[in-house]
């Protein structure tokens, strides 16, 4: 298990640095914040003082260099746009970014593993193949247009919940659903061919020959041995909820990480994109981690080594 | 399985009926407005964003501030003298009180001067105050400001000079200050919750009066149509940067009116004289006569946006009428394309980022394409846009669609920067017209001034190095109750507001 983990941590610096190297070449290349930040009409001069006093004037590598440096002494740097440290910046919001992750995969969860098993157990009736066509088109939605749907349904016409922001208790439903259903069909799908899978091996029909109801059937033994490929979802659909959430926390005013890499990105604040993408790879690839190593507690045939399953 | 789902339910319904509750105890003397972004900082000095400005304007007093109607007035300055072509003296009230209680005198204003004119402190704004090379406190109530050189506009930009406390920023530093802002307005800070909203109450001992509403709360809600909505449900009283569209969509309500004022944002369609096709003036003559302007107005804007036949707008010291001007004449156009030496049409590159309306920038390729112009849009975002806009004459495109503002209303802060041929901005070099910018720029008659901004804005109307296209209006969305008059510099002053009875 030791060697497991060293291998897979070096893995992970590895990826990280990677990407954090890549993002870096990119934002450099598409131009510096200087002339967001100055008033229309600002003369050459006055644009070229900023630039040095920002430090962009200084050749890519030292910039670079200087970025690492600071990344290894746990400084995130100082956000261009707002003055103060990206640390207060991103502090006070990854909360509710986690919070709808966790609201929005408890939602695909909660709707796509039931649907999931029954069209997997009764794949041929009539509402298996109703139950598909309802949670496919939940994920084919793009999420600025039913996330305003929602709001106009819910918060206008009814007024039961509340429009935007993360004020009220029940801020939270709308931007879960709407985040939500982009996976909910994954999770049914995966949900669906696992059980599928299960069903036709030769434990099934002895357990029933001994007895065992079939309900109990799936319950004890079927989706212990599905979960595998759930856990997997679950971790990728996680990575992708922390992305989509980019939409959803734009129309609903939540106030996560998401909005504030877009509007970064747009400012070209660059020392808060790069923390934000920062944070990004290491929670990724620390999700895939904690699913390898899920697996093996799953499933005791597995045995971890080196990296591969 | 089913029973976690039927417990799940009743915390649903439970979270739901608590939310009714909340909503009820939502007093209405508080004012909630909707912001596109939240401030990017809360020191006045620091920021150029009109969301910092929303919030900030309405914590910190200025020294000259304009009224409803555009014209200087007195704030924390109670009268000026002009001493010399260089110096002006300011006279500051007396009775003004900080936040803390400590007492506004003329070291805070100097004090603020400095601060902003600091090279170290790394001012955006700087460009806009680095005409003043001293202030001095000659007395409690007296401040002395001289410029290097004559400077006309002194008193419209010193309309965005917020006036800090000395002792407190001394005291509490930079980075505090941005986060625990304390000025002498009508309304104290009390939060700020990084991403959600800024809380301010009311001074009940502000100098000017009893501020209207006991707590404001300015939230930033990216997207316009839940913006609407949340005007709809009554999260909000007021919101901003509404387009045409948004507005349609709340004419018809009972409970909401659309509320809109024409700006000092001048949107034009800057033409490159110095390379490609449009180095000849009969192809941009041609561009001219091609737009149907009052089109785009009317079917576009809405109506809300106003003509104008120069690069200025009525909010404006400059701006004259009475100029040479290109009615819509496709005719007209297309013969000047082909005596331009292009019979069978032209191609130009129409360079443009998404926060303009992309709505008009079809409609100018739709109409041009009539009269035998193809164009091509290159859109990119706001700063690779940025960079093309100041790059040399063979890199910038052909066209720019784009909105100044200046936010000074004053002509120098348009045409000095947009045509000068020093200017990175301009993509047009006439040594007459420099003559005359320089000419307005230094002299302190006002009559004088404008006798040179008529010359220059008629050399600019016979050579079209830009074609004035609209006056953009700012369009904003409230509750029927609220009594606001919305003002050409986009100046957000709860102070102006109130609830009708």
């Amino acid at each position: 298990m030791n060697s497991f983990l060293a291998k897979r941590l070096g893995q992970t610096v590895l990826s990280v640095w990677g990407v954090i190297t890549i993002v870096f070449v990119i934002l450099q290349l598409s131009g510096d914040p200087t002339l967001l930040m100055v008033p229309e009409g600002a003369t050459q001069e006055e644009i070229d003082i900023l630039r040095r006093q920002l430090g962009f004037d200084r050749p890519m590598i030292v910039q670079y260099g200087d970025y690492l440096w600071k990344l290894a002494r746990l400084d995130m740097g100082v956000s261009l746009v707002q003055n103060i440290p990206v640390i207060d910046i991103i502090a006070p919001r990854v909360g509710y970014t986690l919070y709808l992750a966790f609201a929005a995969l408890l939602v695909a969860f909660g709707i796509g593993l039931p649907v999931g098993i029954y069209i997997g157990v009764f794949r041929h009736s009539a509402l298996a193949r109703a139950l598909t066509a309802v949670v496919l088109v939940g994920q084919s939605m793009p999420t600025f247009w039913s996330g305003i749907l929602l709001i106009m349904v819910f918060a206008v016409s009814w007024e039961i919940l509340p429009s935007s922001g993360a004020e009220d208790p029940s801020s939270i439903i709308l931007p879960a659903i709407t985040l939500g259903a982009l996976s909910m069909a994954t999770v049914a799908r995966i949900t669906r061919t696992a059980i599928i899978e299960e069903l036709g091996k030769e434990y099934v029909r002895a357990s029933k020959a001994r007895g065992l109801s079939f309900a109990a059937v799936i319950r004890r033994h079927v989706m212990r041995n599905a979960s595998i490929p759930l856990i997997t979802i679950a971790a990728l659909e996680l990575s992708n909820l922390l992305a989509g959430a980019v939409i959803v926390e734009t129309v609903f005013a939540w106030p996560g990480l998401g909005l504030l890499a877009i509007q970064s990105i747009e400012a070209r604040d660059f020392p808060v994109v790069q923390v934000l993408v920062l944070l990004g790879s290491v929670v990724y690839i620390g999700l895939n981690l904690l699913a390898d190593i899920l697996y093996s507690v799953v499933d005791p045939r597995i045995k971890l080594q080196g990296g591969r399953p | 399985m089913l029973r976690k789902l039927w417990l799940t339910l009743h915390a649903l319904v439970l979270a739901v009926g608590g939310l009714g509750v909340g909503a009820a105890l939502a007093s209405s003397d508080v004012l909630v407005i909707d912001l596109v972004n939240e401030p990017a900082t809360l020191d006045p000095h620091k920021q150029w964003n009109p969301d910092s400005y929303y919030v900030y304007r309405n914590i910190y007093d200025n020294l000259v501030t304009r009224n409803t109607a555009g014209e200087i007035m007195p704030q924390i300055a109670t009268s000026w003298k002009v001493i010399d072509d260089t110096t002006v003296e300011f006279k500051i009230r007396t009775d003004v009180k900080f936040h803390d209680g400590t007492p506004l005198t003329a070291e805070d204003v100097v004090f603020s001067i400095k601060r902003i004119t600091d090279p170290e402190f790394k001012s955006p704004q700087l460009g806009q105050f680095n005409s003043i090379v001293d202030a001095v406190a000659t007395a409690p109530d007296t401040v002395v400001v001289k410029t290097g050189k004559p400077y006309p506009p002194l008193l419209a930009q010193l309309v965005k000079l917020s006036i800090v406390s000395k002792a407190y920023t001394e005291r509490v530093g930079d980075e505090e200050l941005n986060l625990k802002p304390m000025g002498s307005g009508p309304y104290k800070f009390v939060e700020w919750q990084k991403g959600v909203k800024v809380v301010l109450e009311a001074n009940n001992e502000y100098w000017r009066g009893k501020p209207p509403f006991a707590r404001a709360e300015f939230r930033a809600v990216k997207d316009a149509a839940t913006r609407i909505a949340d005007l709809r449900t009554g999260k909000a009283d007021l919101v901003v940067a509404l387009n045409s569209d948004n507005a349609a969509e709340i004419e018809g309500s009972s409970k909401l009116k659309v509320l809109s004022a024409p700006t000092e944002r001048v949107a034009y369609l800057m033409m490159n004289t110095q390379f490609g096709p449009l180095t000849d003036v009969k192809l941009r003559r041609a561009v001219a006569y091609g737009l149907d302007r009052q089109l785009i107005i009317d079917a576009l804007l809405g109506g809300y946006a106003r003509k104008i036949d120069v690069l200025l707008t009525p909010a404006h010291f400059g701006y004259v009428e009475g100029v040479k001007t290109y009615p819509y004449d496709p005719e007209k156009a297309r013969a000047l394309v082909a005596e331009a030496g292009y019979p069978d049409g032209v191609s130009v590159e129409l360079v443009t980022a998404p926060v303009f309306d992309q709505r008009i920038v079809q409609a100018i390729q739709q109409q041009l394409s009539k009269v035998g112009i193809t164009v091509e849009i290159s859109m990119s975002d706001m700063s690779t846009f940025l960079k093309r806009r100041r790059a040399d004459p063979e890199g910038f495109g052909d066209m720019v669609f784009g909105r100044w503002s200046c936010a000074c209303q004053d002509a120098d802060g348009v045409l000095y920067a947009m045509f000068h041929s020093g200017s990175v901005w301009s993509k047009y070099a006439n040594p007459e017209l420099d003559k005359h910018l320089e000419a307005a720029r230094s002299a302190m008659d006002p009559q004088v001034r404008l006798k040179h901004y008529r010359l220059a804005h008629e050399i600019i109307a016979d050579q079209v190095p830009s074609i004035p296209l609209y006056q953009a209006a700012a369009i904003y969305g409230a509750r029927k109750e609220l009594q606001w008059t919305p003002t050409a510099n986009e100046s957000l002053f709860l102070m102006d507001m109130s609830w009708q009875e």
